[in-house]
Order: structure tokens, then C-alpha cells, then sequence
């Protein structure tokens, strides 16, 4: 039948660029976009500075040297990367699936009670506590993010209310939890500390305080790849969140895969949690570290929502974070600045017109693929 | 403002009426695709302008650009002989261009004179004059013989009244040139000539009308001229009466074209697919197919004619395991099915080419070989253990995509850059590769091009010559009379007439409308 009709390209076939060319290409093109929206956001920073009375490349060379200069400095990037490599995977499971999880926040300090009071008293088991107290997490994690699967799927109550309100429940939760039942002797409010045995070991290496919470980050990263990319139920998580419509019709259940997503994305940002607790604190202290699951959902959007883009948009973050300290040291530019340039790229990512004015609107090309619109719709 | 004189070029004629409209040199691009490419049409004044193109030629695009909705990359625009830039439909309806979408865009609960108004109502003081709009709706209506009454809400007409709502609303808003997107797609082939009756009652008015349509048959009952676009380009002009159907095809697609199908005949076996007595709710919960019962045997194509919205999507979606049904009976070659999802049908032999193929059929951001095996990433060979396995889909895609003539082939390529004709090869691909028993392809050739219309047309008579059971559901009568070995219509849900594919158009056009009074025959 196909010889009836003259072929286009001849040489189609051959010209077809091999498999490694194509993934380089591919990566290339997805890079771009947040690229564009990084460097925007590095030029409105300078020209705050400017209009303020600082010199912007000092500022930058200050952070640059804050966040990737030294062995210690790379350390103290890795260790703020590593909560958010969590989070924003939390997010990017959910958002494969069409279904934005705001709840990380919440999911997170879920994670982190749990590991909390596992960790004590597991702490005398050592390395098998520390493991144990992890699969906790994941498990207090997985439940509470089928929560608001459950009601999307059987209910129809939308996600991101649900996945929002649940996050004032868990912190209080979380906060009555360490306040009230396992409440240490000490002077300082929140949990007793965790055997050193059971904690997170640090990598060494001159990394500072950097601990294996990062390895095990990477290595959520690649699980969560090949559950998208390698297996059936990360096929139907796919299909269902790119067209419900041809899901179903493809006999995928819609709701089952609305529950796991969630229920995933939960389990990711809790053990993210724990490993905070068992890596950096070794308890759980009130007021404990907020806005890390917020932050997530901008790795993940930065990330574009793959795992390779979440690990490179938590290291990002990291470093911002890390690199503010030297900054406001040696060229007295307020932390605060990191945040603004942080806030812009975030700003950027999800507000493509506004990259679209700057480079045309190739730029919107580029930043499909996380389906924005399509995760707050329906 | 222009050196040439508008409406010069083919010899400078002058008797004509003049150009009321002159698109010139129009390019546009999307990225690497030259979807309109140097293209000029002229429309005069009292004519009808045919543009004749397969989907995906560029008809729309051009027309969209026509409407402020896209701005070319170069080409110029004049109306009435002066160059006009055209930023948004706004400016287009200023200028007297009106535009009757295929997919209406009326809203339901208000009524037929607040829909025609809406945007440019008529005000008394600082009120709406609801009697005016009344008033002024009815005077178009009279005018150019387009019955609707105005007080009624548009949620209650009929698809063909709503469509001249949609032009009286043009009208309403002092339209002189006039596009109308395939404005036959979802009539009856009576509404079909009311249509046509219309239009030719607009244009000796003076207005002037361009048609966009795939359908061949039409332009020539109705146009002054025609123009053909093929890959963004025009490739003729030619007038009406000077042309034919064979020409026309000939010059839409680039090659001679067999406009009917060579049916063989085939030996009809056991029954394969069967229902008995369904009763099927649409999504509102209305009863949307009411006591159908039919019987599709092997080696048979049978054929469910009917307007749009009678039942057929429910019922299709029913036989496929992807509605529930009510009550009622579904057999697979003799096994009750009525209770099994669309999964274990399709593991029982039933494939399933469903009507919408952007959003039921294909993932459209995903792969074409993900595509491929959207029913089949669970079993063996492309799944063992849970985990999926992409280079063996990748492969068996690539075969499948070569086998159906998907252009292009690549396994790799993203199914929504496909034009509408080779998404629906692939979707063939995927359903009749794994040798189905059993074939429901509901509007298989919708917003297919006349090439493809032809390729799975073929697909479908090769299923049948292999003693495949086929139901063909379309609201194209040509391709259900063309194919169907068997003709049954559906009219409100239920089964209204069966006729042999060599009835008159006038039986199949009454039983469409409900009006079949005649017995139900064997």
C-alpha cells in the first residue's frame, strides 16, 4: 500500500539521528527554556543592585564562590538541594498525573515527626533504625497523600484545595506531636535527639556537613524515572495525566492512578522530611524549617517536572540559598537578594508571556511540557 | 497605496462584479511548516468562492488570518480594493467579514435573539432593548428566508438552526463577506439544501460568501469558483461549471483518486458482534440510546447512518466497553461481554477507532510507539513484571506505522504534530495490527483528507475480505452507502429503518430525519 504515493524524504531512514544524539538533543531543548528564565532573572537582580548602590558582579562572584567555590561551600549547596530534590519530586509525580500537589509542605513535616519518633526509639538499632525510620516516613508519607487522591478520585474534590488544607493539618499536627507526646526533658522545644548511630552519615569528602541524604536524593531521582519511564503504572500515570480521555479509553482507570500519584508524590516529600530530621537536626525542634515543600513546586516547575530537571533546580535553589551567606559577608548585599532573583526565576518559569516578551514566542514552545494550565483546570 | 489596480491579473476583466475581497501573497509559517505559502484568492461581489483543500492544507489558516486571529508573515489583505491590516476578529467584523465556525459558538441557555445581539445589543437608555433584538432578529430572518423563532433558547434547537443563528448573527453585525467552515459536516442532506438555498438568497443580496469544505460534491451544486490549496499552496483556480468531480479531486490531492471504492463481494459468516435490546444513558442521564438491537457477522460491514447526536457515540462507546450499559445484552463471537470493561474486549478480539481521535484516541503529547501500544503496554512482549519495555514498543511501532502508511513513521514523533489524516492511521494501526475479530470504527474518515479517506476506506473492506465483523458508524452517507454491506439508521437513540446501501438519498434522508414510518426490514 505505501508505494502508492511517492515517499517525501528519501533518505529518511538514515538521516534519522541515533538514539544519543536524539536525548541530547531532546535535553538541549528542554533546557532552554528555564535557562532563558534563569539568566532574565540574574539581569533584574543586578539592576536592583545597581539601583541600590552595590556591584553586581562582586555580589555575583561572592555567591557563585558561596555555592560552588570550595568543597565546603558545595557542601552547604548539596545540603539545602537535598530537601528540595524531595519535594520538587513530589510535585513532578503528582504533576505527571495532571494533578497539582501543593500539599508537599504539609507532607513533609508528616515525614518528619515520623522519622522524629521512629528515630528515637529506633536510634538503638543504628544503621537498621535509621533505615526502618525511613520506611516509616515513606509509608506515613504514602497515606497521607492518598488522602487527597482518595477524595479527587471518589469525591471529585479538587487537589489543590484539599492538598493545601491538609497542610495546616499536618503541621499542627506534626507540631502538637513534638510538643505534647514525645516532648524531650530539654530546654529546647521539639523531640529528643536521635542516636548519633541512626543518623544520616555525613559524605566527608571536606563536604562539610553534606550527608548521603543527598545520594539517597539522587537515587529517589532515578527510581522516580524509571516508575515514569520504565513501567506500566508510570505508563497509565502518564497517559492519564497527558488525556484522561484516552486513558480511559485505553482501559486505564483514571482514579486508581489519581490516588497512586498522590499517594507517591506524598511518600516522596515525607521521606524528604525524614532524611532532614536524621541528616541535619537529628530531631524535630518547634519552630521547625518551613517552606521547603512550597519551594518544591518551583524546582518541579523549573525542573519541568523530570527528575534529571528537579535535581538541577533543587542544586540551583541550594546554591542560592548557600551562596546568599557569602554574598551579604564580603559585599554586604542583603541575603534577601537571592531570594528576589529566586522568586524571579519562579515568577519566569510560570508566567511564560513574560519570558515570551523578552525572547519571543518560541519561549512558549519550549516551556511545554509542564502543562500549567492543564494542572489547575478541570 | 498599490501600483496594480485591484482585481487585475487574469487578463484584466472587468465584467465581472467587482472584488470585494483580494488576499494576496499570503505566507505563514509555524516553526518549519509553511502552512499558507504565497497564497492569493479573490471573492467578487454576489459570488460564492469555493476553497477546496484536503485537512490540513491550510484553508484555515488562511481564513483565520482573514480574521484577525493569526498575523501573516508577509501578504496582503484588501477589502473593497483598499489594503487593510486586520489585527483581531474585531477589526475583521468592521470591516464586514463574518465568520460561521464549525464548532458554534453560541451560548446555550440564552435565547436565539440575546445570542445573535450579544456583544452589539441594542440599548434603550442605559437598558438592554430586548424587543428591539427581538425585532431586528426577526427582520433578518425574514429577510433571507432563515427560519428561527427568537425567542427560543438556543440550547433547544436543532444543530441546523443553530447554524443559521451563527450566520444571522454575521448578518446582524452588517457582514458583507461571509466564511463558513465546513458548515455542512453536521447536516442532514435536506438541512444540506436549505443551506445552499440560503446562501444563494445572501449572494443576490450582494453579499459574497467564501465556502471552506472538503466535501467535493458540494462546491459544485453551489460556487461561482473554486479554488484548490494544497501543502499551503494554491494550485488553481477554476470556474464551477468548467470543472468537475474527478478534476477537483485530482487537483486537491495531486493524483488521481478513486472516489468510491471497489466493494468486492464476501462470503458473511456467524454473527460476531451482537446487541440485544441496549439501553444507554448520555452523560446529562438522558436515554441516549433507547432498545437498540443489531447483529454484525462476519465478512459484513454493517453501516449506522444518522445526523449527529442521535445515539451514535453512546452507542459505539457502549459496544466498546467504555460506557456503561443499562440494560440490554452485548455478545462477542457468542460470549456475553455486557459486563467487561473496554480492556477485556479488546483482549476478546474488539478493536476500537473511536470518533474523537484527539482526545479519546491518542495521548497527543505522547510518542507515536507510546501511542501504539496505549492498549497493550501491559502484556507481553512490551510488559512482563510491570515494567514496560519502550525499544521493543518502539520497534513493533515502527513496523505497524510502515505497514499503515503513517507519514512520518517515526516512532519518536510526538502523535498531536500529526495532521488529522495520519493520527488516524495510527490509531488504525494500533487497533487492526493486533487481528481483531471484531471492528467499530465510529467516523473513521471525520477531518480526514480525501488521500487517507481512500487508505482507510481500503483497511476497512481488507478487514471485511478477512471475515472481520465491521460496524461503521458515520455521519458521511457517501462513505456509509459506499462501504455498508447493511445500512441501519438511528434516529433519537433508537433504530428507525434498515435499508440496503442502494437507497435513494431521499429514504435515507427521511429516516435520518425521524420521519421512516415504514416497518423495520430484514
Amino acid at each position: 500500500m505505501s508505494e502508492d504515493r511517492p515517499t517525501r524524504d528519501p533518505g529518511g531512514e538514515a538521516s534519522r539521528p541515533p538514539a544519543f544524539r536524539r536525548l541530547l538533543g531532546d535535553a538541549a531543548s528542554a533546557l532552554v527554556f528555564p535557562l532563558i528564565a534563569i539568566l532574565i532573572s540574574f539581569v533584574f537582580g543586578a539592576i536592583i543592585m545597581l539601583l541600590t548602590g552595590y556591584d553586581p558582579i562582586a555580589a555575583y562572584g561572592a555567591l557563585f564562590r558561596g555555592a560552588f567555590g570550595s568543597p565546603l561551600a558545595l557542601g552547604r549547596t548539596l545540603l539545602g538541594a537535598t530537601p528540595l530534590i524531595f519535594t520538587g519530586l513530589a510535585v513532578a509525580v503528582a504533576f505527571r498525573a495532571g494533578l497539582f500537589n501543593i500539599g508537599g509542605e504539609g507532607q513533609f513535616y508528616i515525614g518528619s515527626i515520623t522519622a522524629a519518633v521512629a528515630g528515637v526509639y529506633l536510634g538503638s538499632l543504628g544503621v537498621v533504625g535509621m533505615v526502618l525510620a525511613l520506611a516509616a516516613c515513606v509509608l506515613t508519607g504514602f497515606l497521607w497523600g492518598a488522602i487527597p487522591g482518595a477524595l479527587k478520585a471518589y469525591r471529585g474534590a479538587h487537589e489543590v484545595i484539599t492538598t493545601i488544607m491538609l497542610n495546616f493539618v499536618a503541621i499542627l499536627l506534626a507540631t502538637y506531636l513534638a510538643l505534647n507526646p514525645f516532648r524531650s526533658e530539654g530546654l529546647v522545644p521539639g523531640t529528643e535527639a536521635i542516636d548519633l548511630t541512626a543518623r544520616i552519615p555525613f559524605i566527608g569528602l571536606g563536604l562539610g556537613r553534606a550527608n548521603y541524604g543527598f545520594v539517597f536524593g539522587l537515587v529517589a531521582a532515578v527510581l522516580v524515572y524509571l516508575l515514569l519511564w520504565r513501567t506500566k503504572r508510570g505508563f497509565e500515570i502518564r497517559a492519564v495525566g497527558l488525556s484522561p480521555g484516552a486513558a480511559s479509553y485505553a482501559g486505564m482507570g483514571i482514579g486508581v492512578n489519581t490516588v497512586l500519584a498522590l499517594a507517591i508524590g506524598g511518600a516522596l516529600a515525607a521521606l524528604g522530611g525524614g532524611i532532614e530530621v536524621l541528616g541535619v537536626y537529628g530531631k524535630m525542634s518547634i519552630p521547625f524549617v518551613t517552606g521547603l515543600g512550597f519551594t518544591g513546586i518551583g524546582v518541579a516547575l523549573l525542573g519541568r517536572n523530570h527528575p534529571v530537571g528537579v535535581v538541577l533546580g533543587a542544586v540551583l535553589f541550594g546554591g542560592l540559598a548557600a551562596g546568599a551567606q557569602e554574598m551579604q559577608f564580603s559585599t554586604d548585599v542583603p541575603l534577601q537578594l537571592a531570594n528576589v532573583v529566586g522568586a524571579i526565576i519562579l515568577l519566569l518559569v510560570t508566567a511564560t508571556k513574560l519570558v515570551e516578551l523578552v525572547v519571543g514566542k518560541r519561549a512558549r514552545a519550549l516551556a511545554s511540557g509542564t502543562h500549567l494550565e492543564r494542572g489547575l483546570g478541570q | 497605496m498599490t501600483e496594480r489596480e485591484t482585481g487585475e491579473g487574469t487578463a484584466g476583466v472587468r465584467e465581472e462584479a467587482p472584488v470585494v475581497l483580494e488576499m494576496r501573497g499570503v505566507t505563514k509559517t509555524f516553526g518549519p511548516v509553511k502552512a499558507n505559502d504565497d497564497v492569493s484568492i479573490m471573492l467578487r461581489r454576489g459570488e460564492i468562492l469555493g476553497l477546496l483543500g484536503e485537512n490540513g492544507a491550510g484553508k484555515s489558516t488562511l481564513m483565520k488570518i482573514l480574521y484577525g486571529l493569526y498575523k501573516p508573515d508577509s501578504g496582503e489583505i484588501f477589502v473593497d480594493g483598499e489594503e487593510v491590516t486586520i489585527h483581531d476578529p474585531k477589526d475583521a467584523v468592521s470591516r464586514g467579514i463574518g465568520m460561521v465556525h464549525q464548532h458554534f459558538t453560541l451560548i446555550p441557555p440564552l435565547t436565539v435573539a440575546e445570542n445573535i445581539v450579544l456583544g452589539a445589543e441594542p440599548r434603550r437608555g442605559a437598558s438592554l432593548d430586548l424587543e428591539g433584538a427581538v425585532k431586528a432578529t426577526e427582520e433578518l430572518s425574514e429577510r433571507y428566508g432563515l427560519r428561527v423563532d427568537p425567542r427560543a433558547r438556543v440550547a433547544n434547537l436543532s444543530v441546523g438552526e443553530q447554524q443559521r443563528v451563527e450566520i444571522l448573527k454575521a448578518l446582524y453585525r452588517e457582514a458583507r463577506i461571509l466564511v463558513l467552515d465546513e458548515p455542512t459536516a453536521v447536516l442532514t442532506p435536506q438541512e444540506t439544501e436549505d443551506l445552499f438555498a440560503v446562501l444563494k438568497e445572501l449572494v443576490a443580496d450582494g453579499l459574497s460568501i467564501i465556502l471552506i469544505t472538503h466535501k467535493l460534491g458540494e462546491l459544485l451544486g453551489v460556487s461561482d469558483e473554486i479554488t484548490i490549496i494544497r501543502d499551503g499552496q494554491v494550485v488553481d483556480t477554476v470556474k464551477t461549471d468548467e470543472t468537475n468531480e474527478g478534476e477537483l479531486a485530482r487537483l486537491m490531492v495531486g493524483r488521481d483518486v478513486l472516489l468510491r471504492v471497489e466493494k468486492g463481494a464476501s462470503e458473511v459468516g456467524e454473527p460476531r458482534l451482537v446487541a440485544q435490546n441496549l439501553v444507554v444513558l448520555s452523560n446529562t442521564g438522558a436515554r441516549a440510546v433507547e432498545d437498540v438491537s443489531l447483529e454484525v457477522r462476519a465478512g459484513e460491514i454493517l453501516g449506522v447512518a444518522g445526523v449527529d447526536g442521535n445515539g451514535q457515540t453512546q452507542l459505539a462507546e457502549a459496544l466498546a466497553g467504555v460506557r456503561h450499559i443499562e440494560s440490554g445484552h452485548v455478545y462477542l463471537d457468542g460470549d456475553e461481554v455486557t459486563r467487561l470493561g473496554g480492556d477485556a474486549r479488546q483482549e476478546r478480539g474488539l478493536a476500537y477507532v473511536p470518533e474523537d481521535r484527539g482526545t479519546k484516541g491518542l495521548v497527543q503529547d505522547f510518542k507515536l510507539y507510546e501511542n501504539n501500544s496505549l492498549k497493550t503496554y501491559d502484556e507481553p512482549p512490551f510488559s512482563r513484571f510491570g515494567w514496560i519495555f519502550p525499544k521493543v514498543m518502539r520497534r513493533r511501532a515502527a513496523e505497524a506505522l510502515r505497514a499503515y502508511d503513517v507519514r512520518p513513521p517515526d516512532p519518536d514523533a510526538r502523535a498531536g504534530s500529526l495532521s488529522g489524516g495520519n493520527q488516524q492511521k495510527a490509531i488504525l494501526a494500533r487497533e487492526l495490527s493486533g487481528d481483531p475479530g471484531v471492528v467499530i470504527a465510529s467516523q473513521p474518515t471525520r477531518g480526514v483528507d480525501v488521500g487517507a479517506i481512500e487508505f482507510i476506506h481500503r483497511q476497512l473492506l481488507e478487514q471485511r475480505a478477512e471475515g472481520k465483523a465491521i460496524l461503521l458508524i458515520s455521519l458521511e452517507l457517501e462513505e456509509v452507502r459506499s462501504l455498508s454491506d447493511r445500512i441501519v439508521v438511528l434516529y433519537a437513540g433508537r433504530i428507525v429503518g434498515e435499508v440496503s446501501p442502494e437507497a435513494t438519498d431521499e429514504e435515507l434522508g427521511l429516516l435520518m430525519a425521524g420521519r421512516g414510518t415504514e416497518e423495520k426490514s430484514a
